[in-house]
């Protein structure tokens, strides 16, 4: 399932959190208002029939019995407008009523209430012509009359819609126009994702340009800022493959060059004598490229052997094990080899092959340098901070200053014989890089040679 | 003709100098491209086949530094590096020709061959000098109509004579085309050659030169 993209979650995150807070909020903000104003009407009604009681005790109830003895109602009119203007004068209305329960005093629009409901002080709710009424009854004992003034619901009901009016509209006439604005705020914030999308898009393949992107939020700066880091680790690495596939050709052309020529001069020679002359030279150089592909193979194996589990390896028997396979392989001719290992076993938790490997390519490398009847040792030794392996042979040597240089992958030294040399020290080096072991080319104690030391640290 | 290989890998530059010898070719083998910058600047070389992947002195370098002092050596460039780029830079840097490790013996010979005709502004292989006539790729040798067979060196004297017929070849040019750097060569080894040539042709085919070289004359019978 695809997830819903950013722009429409938030759009609609916004504008739900905004309806669920706005409403409750109107809603309840509008209920405390109508409260408030049920409360002041009732509080209204209450002080005009208190009012209507303390002028009636001013006027004096004989004045008003005079007024009305004859047997006409005592209706007040309720014209429902004051000149021009028109009122609300048919809603509300009073009723003063003798101690006998005669009426004294009604406005026309309360007429037909009668006796009002019992109580001092007390609100009612009634129906006179079918409408609903609000009441409050006031009685005067010291005069025996009741007072009684009344608002019909409808008055309320017109101020109640004005104030849900005033409350509601804002609210559904806003959320739209919220929602309007977070979209447009939501897409604008969004804007350097989209630039950056745009950029990733128009990118050719294997480009090793880094992305520009001015003024990029500082959200977006991290993702560009390691897509860029990618992008240029991706190009050295590509750079790198380049520069190793020129070189591995190198290194495996030419021996296969000289297989050509040799058989080439081989097939020319019409005389078998001469033509068996060429052939132990062309399968001299194929056993050169066996052995650079192997050491290509082995190198590229090393690069990628960081996941690879380690072991316990006994580094004397592995040692001894190098030596005696060198041995055997007749690479030694008339050079001596020697090993030199402690006593007790030298245990490593290690990468055993890429140590063998760093052993025998040292090996195979001094046993190179070395003038026939030179002496070439492997050496295996504990001090205090590392596990030293040690090879030195009696030949000419590198000087100081060619010393760094002879690490570089396919760097190959003028005095050398040309077979792969140029890997055997990468090998060397990429292994003890693995064990995390330095590597150091020295001068021997004693007399010429060159003396390579790796310092496995414990 | 003498040929400088400079390569580094010790098995292709054997196999390379011997089977040039077996053409007729005087080579000399090293390993550096500081030696072959040297052996260029001080000797009267032919032609260099130069290795790029050199230590010490990059290919490309000597061929810089080869131009830069005015050497018009025919240089034949042989690498591994076959990129184009590499080629633009190697042809463009001054070398003559371009060839991919690993390549064929036939096709070496043939473009050395075709470096050494056009340096001596020939048209094709065939050398012809009256009745003499000399094959520069198939290495035959007739006179009067009749195969002649010759020695490497005694090949490569009559090469040079006959790449020049009707003109006097001095004796420095002879000998180093026929003995390359080689030092040990005694004082009458020409002359010894010289007289092994005519017996095999006629004494009327090499003329000397008192005190400048010898000659084979243009309108042989």
């Amino acid at each position: 399932m695809t997830q819903r993209g950013i722009a429409s979650r938030l759009r609609w995150s916004i504008g739900l959190l905004a309806v669920a807070v706005l409403i409750p909020m109107g809603w309840f903000a509008a209920r405390r208002t109508l409260a408030d104003v049920d409360a002041l009407c009732d509080a209204r009604l209450a002080q005009a029939a208190l009012g209507m009681d303390a002028m009636i005790a001013q006027t004096g109830l004989a004045h008003i019995e005079v007024a009305h003895d004859s047997q006409s109602l005592p209706d007040v009119p309720v014209t429902g407008h004051l000149g021009e203007t028109p009122t609300h004068e048919v809603e509300v209305g009073y009723q003063v009523l003798g101690a006998d329960g005669r009426v004294l005093l009604v406005t026309e629009n309360m007429r037909r209430l009668g006796a009002p409901p019992e109580g001092d002080g007390a609100f009612g709710d009634v129906h006179i012509d079918r409408r609903h009424w609000r009441l409050y009854m006031h009685r005067d004992s010291a005069r025996g009359i009741t007072v009684t003034a009344g608002e019909r619901y409808d008055s309320r009901r017109d101020v109640l819609r004005a104030l849900w009016m005033e409350h509601a509209l804002p609210l559904l006439l806003g959320i739209p126009l919220l929602a309007v604005a977070v979209r447009w705020s939501v897409r604008r914030a969004l804007r350097p994702l989209d630039t950056l999308t745009s950029l990733l898009t128009i990118r050719t393949a294997w480009s090793r340009d880094t992305l520009l992107l001015a003024g990029a939020p500082e959200e977006i700066r991290p993702i560009v800022e390691s897509l860029n880091t990618q992008f240029r680790r991706i190009g050295h690495a590509l750079e790198r493959e380049r520069r190793f596939s020129a070189d591995v050709a190198h290194e495996l052309r030419t021996p296969l060059a000289s297989t050509m020529i040799n058989l080439d001069s081989a097939i020319a020679e019409k005389r078998g004598m001469r033509a068996a002359a060429s052939l132990p030279d062309a399968y001299a150089s194929l056993q050169s490229l066996a052995r650079r592909t192997d050491q290509l193979l082995l190198l590229a194996r090393l690069d990628d052997a960081d996941d690879m589990p380690r072991g316990r390896v006994e580094l004397c028997a592995a040692a001894r094990a190098v030596v005696d396979e060198l041995r055997a392989t007749a690479r030694v001719d008339a050079r001596h080899l020697d090993v030199s290992v402690p006593t007790l076993p030298v245990w490593l938790v290690a990468h055993g092959p890429a140590l063998d490997a760093l052993m025998r390519n040292l090996v195979e490398n001094a046993l190179r340098h070395a003038p026939a009847g030179g002496h070439v040792c492997l050496t295996v030794k504990q001090d205090a901070k590392a596990t030293v392996i040690e090879v030195r042979d009696d030949g000419p040597g590198i000087p100081p200053g060619r010393r760094e240089a002879v690490f570089e992958r396919f760097h190959r030294e003028a005095t050398s014989l040309g077979d792969g040399f140029g890997l055997g020290l990468s090998i060397v080096q990429r292994a003890a890089r693995l064990h995390g072991a330095s590597v150091d080319l020295l001068d021997p104690p004693d007399g010429p040679g060159l003396l390579v030391r790796v310092g496995l640290p414990h | 003709m003498n040929i400088i290989v400079v390569e580094d890998d010790a098995r292709l530059g054997a196999a390379i100098k011997r089977a040039l010898e077996h053409l007729a070719y005087t080579v000399t083998w090293l390993r550096t491209g500081a030696e072959g910058l040297e052996a260029l600047r001080s000797q009267s070389v032919d032609l260099v086949l130069l290795d790029l992947g050199l230590p010490e002195k990059d290919g490309i370098e000597v061929i810089t530094e080869a131009r830069r002092l005015k050497v018009k050596t025919p240089i034949l460039v042989m690498t591994a590096r076959d990129s184009v780029e590499s080629r633009v830079r190697g042809l463009d840097a001054g070398a003559d020709d371009y060839m991919t490790k690993p390549f064929h013996l036939d096709e070496l010979a043939a473009r050395i061959r075709s470096l050494a005709r056009r340096a001596q502004g020939l048209a094709d292989n065939q050398l012809d000098a009256g009745a003499l006539s000399l094959n520069l790729s198939t290495l035959e040798v007739t006179f009067q109509e009749r195969r002649v067979e010759l020695t490497r060196r005694e090949f490569a004297l009559l090469r040079i004579l006959m790449e020049r017929h009707g003109k006097i070849v001095r004796r420095e040019s002879i000998e180093s085309s026929v003995y390359g750097m080689e030092s040990d060569v005694s004082p009458n080894a020409l002359e010894v050659l010289v007289h092994s040539l005519r017996r095999k042709l006629s004494p009327e085919a090499i003329q000397t030169v008192r005190g400048f070289g010898y000659m084979v004359p243009r309108d042989l019978t």
